[in-house]
């Protein structure tokens, strides 16, 4: 969408209007150019695919239930056939262990390409920013827009862009708090206004994070917000994937005549248009070189590559490179044979290990649990025919996908029996406390606490069964 | 404004991570509040919890922004040092 190169320099719009009233720094307004070429569709196919996702996925159905929920009220967090219990902590942690290896190793090879297409803040303000440019049109006419003195036309037009704006938000906030309350549950109280108290306010807090994140903070959470940001630069090396502009090839920068042999006249490659710096997102001009702004969009790649078509030029005076390459002339073999080195292999090592022992983990996740818990009222007692009972709360948990049926039994102590009922049902991903009561005749344990063990099978697959430990107090 | 965002969105962070810490090995329907059974919802209580540890988190932010100030700032006013010239920190 660039139009002809001319020697406009971008930041003239210099209104009052165009200085928000800053959160961290004086800070002027950006507006972003909007921008068409590879690097753009690739963003846009990834915001498609991260919010179809993201706005999605609560609605899927799986096995008769929300396909992903973190249902926070029943402590169990279900993510297609996998259910996840308190107890399963370490599998969450370990998966953030995995991501951020992964963030490690992407960026070490590829630089910033996690906040340049896929970072939800980039993907909201990708979509805020088409939206308002869909509603108050191009960079030039939003920038007259904001130097314009209030109209009703101009009410209307930010009326309209906060109101779609709001729309999304409040839509996204739902769909938030529908990954923690079922989804459906919450879009049948929508239709008859009864939201709880907190769902409310989540979905207003949650709306508002986005509405203000996207609409109006921007690039400044890339900036002054993002821990990522803040420690990105740690793993980069000279061989690290940015965004560069080829220095010896632009300088010197001028605007010229097509007509004209600009090489004769001593010029470089970049008519210094400026089209690189009004479509960047963080206002930063890529030609002073790589900043810790950038967040890699390679939106100025785009950009600059339509002009380079434009002046009949090879594309590329922007482009996706490497200090080194840069340094030495380097071409793309070159750069992918470098791809392989040191810190890039530890981080490839680390994190195939620990996402192997994670799926190993998975994989062999016991589908019952059971604690044993002495009940706390009562120690031992003596019962008819002088047989001594300890209470015992078992909490049985199912952490199968279907009903189970289960036999209990305790060893350990000579003639040690359970009376009562000897088996217990669970419904799927469910659990269940049960009071059992176990008998021993007085002669068969030594005063004090005796070892037994609790021996929960399952009816219906062989293979499943906990062995669990626990303690038989014998009064004196 | 400057200030509150400060001390507002760091602590914001913080906050969630313990709340997550807290509410995987606490159930909130074990907790007590003053010796009774905490009898809310467990969203009530997680939502109660999430902002008490965010005011919690939030007023140790105001603290340090509060000592975090020099003479000079205490005579002029201001929190920290936000980045003056956003383009002299290079990466890499
Ligand atoms: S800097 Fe942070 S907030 Fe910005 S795109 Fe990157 S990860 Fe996202
Ligand atoms: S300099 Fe280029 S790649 Fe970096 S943020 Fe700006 S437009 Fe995106």
């Amino acid at each position: 969408m660039t139009t002809e190169p001319s020697g406009t320099p971008g930041a003239k719009a210099e209104s009052d209007s165009s200085v928000e009233v800053s959160l961290f720094e004086v800070h002027k307004k950006i507006q972003v150019r909007a921008v068409s070429g590879i690097f753009a569709t690739w963003r846009w196919i990834l915001v498609w695919f991260t919010q179809l996702l993201f706005y999605g996925l609560p609605w899927l159905t799986w096995n008769g239930r929300q396909s992903v929920l973190f249902d926070l009220a029943q402590r169990k967090f279900y993510i297609f056939g996998m259910v996840f219990w308190p107890q399963d902590v370490f599998f969450l942690a370990v998966l953030l262990i995995i991501s951020a290896f992964a963030l490690f190793l992407f960026t070490a090879v590829g630089g910033r390409l996690w906040c340049g297409y896929a970072c939800p803040q980039t993907v909201y303000t990708e979509i805020f920013l088409w939206i308002e440019q869909k509603i108050e049109g191009d960079r030039n006419a939003r920038m007259k827009l904001d130097a314009a003195p209030m109209s009703p036309r101009k009410a209307m037009l930010r009326g309209s862009r906060y109101a779609v704006w709001i729309a999304v938000a409040v839509w996204t906030g739902f769909t938030f708090v529908g990954y923690f309350t079922p989804i459906k549950v919450l879009w049948n109280e929508l239709m008859v206004f009864s939201f709880g108290p907190w769902e409310t306010f989540w979905i207003i807090f949650y709306s508002a994070f986005t509405y203000v994140f996207a609409g109006h903070l921007r690039e400044q959470v890339c900036k002054y917000m993002c821990p990522y940001a803040r420690f990105q630069g740690v793993m980069f090396d000279p061989d690290t994937l940015v965004i560069t502009y080829d220095e010896e090839r632009g300088e010197p920068r001028g605007p010229r005549k097509k007509s004209l042999d600009y090489k004769a006249q001593g010029k470089g490659d970049c008519v210094d248009c400026e089209i690189c710096v009004q479509v960047c997102p963080t206002g930063i001009d890529i030609r002073k070189g790589l900043q810790y702004e950038c967040i890699g969009c390679a939106a100025c790649i785009d950009a600059c590559d339509q002009v380079m078509d434009k002046m009949g030029y090879p594309k590329g005076l922007i482009r996706y490179s490497t200090e080194n390459a840069i340094a030495k002339h380097w071409g793309w073999k070159d750069i992918l044979g470098h791809v392989v080195r040191p810190r890039v292999i530890i981080y490839t090592a680390i994190l195939s290990a620990v996402t192997l022992a994670w799926l190993w983990g998975l994989a062999t996740k016991p589908v019952l649990r059971v604690d044993v818990i002495r009940d706390r009222a009562t120690l031992a007692r003596e019962v008819e025919g002088g047989l001594i009972e300890n209470l015992y709360r078992l909490q049985v948990m199912n952490v199968s996908e279907t009903a189970q049926r289960y036999s209990l039994s305790v060893v350990g102590l000579d003639k040690i029996e359970i009376a009562g009922e000897h088996t217990v049902e669970v419904p799927a991903a469910a659990n269940k406390e049960i009071l059992v009561q176990v008998r021993v005749p007085p002669e068969s344990g030594k005063t004090g606490a005796n070892v037994i063990h609790f021996d929960v099978k399952s009816l219906n697959d062989e293979s499943v069964a906990v062995h669990e430990k626990a303690t038989f107090l014998m009064p004196r | 404004m400057q200030r509150l965002l400060w001390v507002l969105w760091p602590s914001f962070i913080v906050a969630g991570v313990a709340e997550a810490l807290f509410f995987t090995l606490i159930n909130p329907q074990e907790l007590y509040l003053f010796g009774e059974p905490v009898n809310f919802s467990t969203i009530a209580t997680y939502s109660v919890g999430f902002l008490g540890f965010w005011s919690i988190c939030a007023a140790s932010s105001l603290f340090t922004c509060f000592l975090q100030r020099t003479p000079g700032e205490i005579n002029g006013g201001g929190c920290g040092h936000p980045p003056a010239s956003p383009a002299g920190n290079k990466t890499a």
